[in-house]
């Protein structure tokens, strides 16, 4: 194989959704093995927010949310911080590789208004259930915590509503049918490719270098921002969307994202498993009201926004303005839950039990109990696919059986 | 990569706009075509990749060729 044919195959097409997922589900337990903490973004951006607000003159250290999650040292300090940066490095150079990084402005502001709406919306729910799709399906499923389970049903949920919303007149551009005679000429800019390709090759390799430096003086942060690097690569290649895991299974019936989630869920939990056996505590969070609410909110957010948490991440540095906008509709959300925090907590979290499924059911009956509940999600979506595709097909044919 | 003979009737411009629409105006733009018509979607959305052919054959129609040229993704649909 020469180097070019490498290229083109490995770093320039993109990578198939499955494979990425399974490599990610492994690698998030290997993180929670390796540093002790999980593989989350949105704890990380109310940090943001908080830091923010710390410049601006308030002391968000002193509330009750930030004592939770904790606001000492820097992005650059923490274990979330360098992982994060990681993978914006991943996803930058994963784009600039594929010479796909492009300025995309929104064709209208209504889209500008969803992106930030959906954002503050995402980013509330996502905090107020303690995490958002990563800490739910890739830490918090696989972690055996019951609080995740209520965020996923309920996301799915809020999803549902957030596919019917989004698709209203109003968020719908006329877009014109044009009558043509021959396809569009596609002419790849080859000098920019490789221009492009090389920028990437450097922040790619810059990162490591600096990484893997790192890793020697501060081992869990190095690695933190290796497996960040991974994380990104993976995410901005394969386009891994949750999403569209959620919102395509009604609005489409496309379930293929859906499906290498439940497995991906499925390969970390082993993983995770055996780390808690071997004595590592797993993050058990309140299975109360506010992951179901959380979930709602998230489900709809994500959906009216276009991306999540993680999504916005690949999308803005790929220069989709729109997910600028989502971004700092996250940080926005996340922070003004921070903000009523210790006002609602009794009421819809705190006063809740911290449900471990292993302590619950015993080990093996938590593991199993995960497995089985994996299981029947998966059963879940076949059904709901078949469904969705035999009520079109009865729809077709009525449609065609009317006289002209 | 490139097939020639595949002439496109239509063309569905969808140049800046975001998941899910593209996909959406997709399958919506289908049943406007004839039997054995073919539809260009012109994109810049990544995420396409993983929806449109997808969709498409879900949906019953012939995913003909998908092109690249960096940001921009063309795919060529049959009815």
């Amino acid at each position: 194989m020469t180097w070019q044919d490498f290229k083109t195959h490995y770093l320039v097409r993109f990578w198939a959704p499955l494979p990425a997922v399974l490599a990610a589900g492994v690698l998030s337990a290997y993180y929670f093995g390796i540093t002790g903490t999980f593989w989350a973004v949105t704890g990380e951006f109310t940090r943001w927010g908080g830091h923010l607000l710390q410049l601006a003159g308030y002391h968000p250290e002193t509330w009750g949310y930030f004592q939770l999650i904790h606001l000492e040292g820097t992005p650059l300090t923490r274990i979330d911080g360098v992982m994060i940066i990681g993978m914006f490095a991943g996803c930058l150079s994963a784009a600039l590789w594929a010479n796909n990084v492009k300025l995309r402005l929104p064709r209208h502001r209504i889209r500008i208004v969803q992106a930030l709406a959906g954002g503050i919306i995402a980013g509330f729910g996502a905090r107020l259930a303690m995490g958002c799709n990563l800490a739910a399906f890739f830490t918090g499923i696989p972690q055996f915590s019951l609080h995740a389970w209520f965020f996923a049903l309920a996301t799915a949920a809020g999803s549902y509503f957030g596919a019917r919303f989004t698709l209203l007149p109003i968020f719908r551009l006329p877009v014109k049918l044009q009558k043509i005679d021959q396809a569009l000429p596609l002419q790849q800019d080859a000098d920019q490719a490789r221009r492009r390709f090389r920028l990437g090759m450097l922040v790619f390799l810059t990162f490591m270098a600096w990484a893997v430096s790192q890793s020697f003086s501060a081992p869990k942060l190095g690695l933190a921002a290796l497996f960040g690097l991974a994380f990104g690569l993976l995410i901005e290649r394969a386009q891994i969307c949750f999403t569209s895991a959620f919102r395509d299974l009604w609005i489409t019936g496309r379930s293929q994202m859906a499906k290498a989630i439940i497995l991906g869920m499925a390969v970390s939990a082993i993983g995770i498993y055996s780390y808690i056996q071997l004595g590592a505590a797993p993050k058990i969070m309140w299975a109360g009201p506010n992951a179901v609410l959380g979930g709602l909110m998230f489900g709809f957010g994500i959906v009216l926004a276009g991306g999540c948490e993680t999504g916005w991440m690949y999308r803005a540095v790929e220069g989709q303005v729109h997910f600028w906008w989502v971004g700092i509709g996250n940080i926005i959300g996340a922070t003004l839950l921070a903000v009523c925090w210790d006002d609602i907590a009794p009421v819809v979290a705190t006063n809740f039990d911290k449900v471990n499924l292993l302590a619950v059911f015993g080990p093996q009956g938590g593991l199993l109990l995960t497995y089985l509940m994996l299981a029947m999600s998966f059963g879940a979506i076949l059904w709901w696919e078949r469904r969705f595709f035999a009520s079109q097909a009865s729809a077709q044919t009525a449609s065609t059986e009317k006289p002209a | 990569m490139n097939k020639s003979g595949l002439i496109p009737s239509y063309r569905l411009d969808m140049t800046g706009e975001p998941c899910p629409y593209p996909a959406v105006a997709t399958l919506e733009a289908m049943p406007h075509l004839s039997h054995g018509e073919i539809l260009e979607v012109v994109t810049d959305c990544p995420q396409s990749i993983n929806s449109i052919p997808l969709d498409a054959r879900n949906h019953g129609y012939e995913v003909l060729d998908i092109q690249q040229d960096g940001p921009t993704i063309r795919y060529l649909i049959r009815r």
